[in-house]
């Protein structure tokens, strides 16, 4: 029901579609001149040092796909409650005898579909503009991806209870999206990073998600070797799921104690 | 009983209640901007965050051995990428900002259903626009000042040039930024929700101005059009004066077109200010929101 009712919503305005599909193109259109302004006809040599390859273009392409995946799930939950929050219907849904996180994962599944729908246009798009030219094992990259996502519906769980506490986290979401990404390798190896940030990239687990991903469909060089990072992210996934349940629903006794559900 | 009226009635304006009304205007939007203060956060952290995607993709693509950054240098000229990427990056988030804080300036104040009442005072109406840009330099400039400051002391980003003749650069870009922000802001009136024209604007900058890479790099089209986008004259210009020591007679042929563009903006915002108000009015879309 909560699905259907977010596609329906989310088709009633296809100029979100287009804005959704055209944005990351334009945010990653300098990053390909630039690239050019660091290439040797067609190879950015330095590029190649760190990851493996000298198409930085596949490498962004795809870190870009993957980022719009952890938007929607690690952002989506919290800004659905916030949406809630600001339509005065998040205290009658939580009336209502469904669990909670039920509610919160209803609240990504249309946008699942619709992100998958709007990055393979993306991908086809940018694929003609820049290339894209995967040349390694798809399926490996795509089953590697699912622990990533079902990981970082723990950290949207999380994300969610902070929302509920905070109820104005624009700032926080921000701030916090372009550091995890920028943190995590989304547009680069991590390996360039100086070397006082990468102990915090390696932290995360998403760090290992963007790299085995890259490792299967682009060969580039990974961190680790692959199966060690698909072992990790399998642990990272329960871990995260628990302990993200674990702060939401210790956030939403506070909340209800409090009896702030229904302010915003 | 007699009343002495004054000789002038208080509802035909002349110059002094016009820029009485300016100055109220002013005194009330410094007031609102200071009120919330978080603004101050995000002061600090926007212009450090938003450069780091590309300085760090930078900093990939230069590769362990810097091979992939004498290319760069070659191809720009440009010594230092870190300092080269954050003026092409500020110039964008100024374009930006302005859009979104000028440009919705009579939008949000029609949401707060002021617009209406304030409307029908006997005050040169335009004035609202320009009020409301005061603030929004002064915390421009700061926000330029601070960028500077980070990058300076964190990065060791160093200026090869003068700094008066970086500001030199920057009035000259002023009207055609805030023209085109006045244009917008009349446009909001009447369409409302326009944030997908937001993104068209801040999206030819990012695409044509290059505020990553220099200008040449772009296919031939794409250079032409570049060259009817004021940004791209900004971010040569004030590149120019940091890292290359440029004088006025080397700023010329970026000082010149930017000038000119701000004329053209500014006479084509203050005309669409004055046609989409008379619009607004015959249609009621003042008070509607």
């Amino acid at each position: 029901m909560i699905a259907r009712k977010d596609w329906k919503v989310f088709w009633r305005y296809p100029l979100n579609a287009v804005s959704n599909i055209f944005q990351p193109i334009i945010w990653i259109t300098p990053i390909y001149f630039m690239g050019k302004a660091f290439s040797t006809n067609g190879q950015a040599i330095g590029f190649a040092q760190y990851s493996g390859t000298g198409d930085y273009m596949s490498f962004i392409l795809l870190g870009t796909v993957l980022s719009n995946f952890i938007l929607t799930v690690f952002w989506g939950m919290g800004f659905a409650l916030k949406e809630d929050m600001d339509a005065g219907v998040l205290e009658s849904n939580w009336l209502t005898p469904v669990s909670r996180l039920l509610i919160l994962v209803g609240r990504t599944l249309t946008s699942l579909l619709t992100t998958t729908i709007t990055s393979l246009f993306m991908l086809a798009i940018a694929g003609v503009l820049f290339g894209f030219r995967p040349t390694g094992n798809t399926l490996a990259a795509f089953l590697t991806a699912i622990p990533m996502l079902l990981g970082l519906y723990g950290f949207g769980f999380a994300f969610a209870g902070i929302v509920l506490l905070m109820r104005e986290a624009n700032t926080l979401v921000d701030v916090s999206s372009f550091l995890v990404q920028g943190l995590s390798g989304a547009n680069f190896p991590v390996k360039s990073l100086p070397y006082w940030l990468i102990p915090i990239s390696l932290m995360l687990p998403l760090t290992y998600g963007f790299d085995a991903v890259r490792g299967w469909l682009l060969k580039t060089n990974t961190l680790l070797p692959l199966q060690t990072e698909v072992a990790l992210l399998i642990v990272f996934m329960f871990v995260m799921l628990w302990f993200g349940a674990w702060v939401f629903y210790r956030v939403e006794r506070k909340v209800r104690t409090l009896g702030t559900l229904g302010q915003h | 009983m007699e009343t002495s009226l004054p000789s002038r009635s208080l509802g035909q304006p002349g110059f002094l209640s016009d820029l009485r009304a300016f100055g109220a205007i002013l005194k009330r939007e410094w007031r609102i901007f200071m009120r919330y203060p978080s603004w101050m956060i995000a002061l600090f952290i926007w212009p450090l965050i938003f450069p780091m995607m590309y300085i760090l993709t930078g900093r990939a693509l230069s590769g362990p051995d810097g091979s992939g950054l004498k290319v760069f240098t070659q191809t720009t000229g440009a010594t230092d990428f870190i300092g080269y990427i954050v003026i092409g990056t500020t110039v964008w988030m100024w374009q930006n900002i302005v859009l979104w804080d000028v440009g919705f300036s009579l939008r949000n104040e029609q949401m707060r259903g002021t617009l209406e009442s304030n409307w029908l005072s006997p005050t040169w109406r335009f004035s609202y626009l320009l009020g409301h840009t005061g603030p929004q330099i002064i915390s421009m400039l700061m926000f330029i000042g601070i960028t500077a400051l980070e990058f300076g002391f964190l990065f060791g980003v160093k200026l090869n040039g003068s700094v008066w003749m970086i500001l030199l650069v920057m009035l000259a870009a002023v009207p055609s930024i805030y023209g085109l922000g006045f244009a917008f802001a009349s446009l909001v009136i009447t369409v409302k929700e326009a944030n997908a024209f937001v993104f068209l604007i801040r999206g030819l900058v990012m695409i044509f101005c290059g505020i990553t890479f220099p200008i040449s790099l772009l296919p031939g089209w794409m250079q032409s059009f570049a060259m009817w986008l004021p940004p791209t004259y900004l971010i040569h210009g004030m590149r120019a004066a940091a890292f290359s020591n440029a004088g006025v007679t080397e700023l010329l042929p970026d000082l010149t077109p930017l000038v000119l563009f701000g004329v053209v903006w500014l006479v084509i915002g203050y005309f669409t200010f004055l046609l989409m108000e008379r619009r607004a009015r015959q249609t009621g879309a003042i008070g509607q929101y």
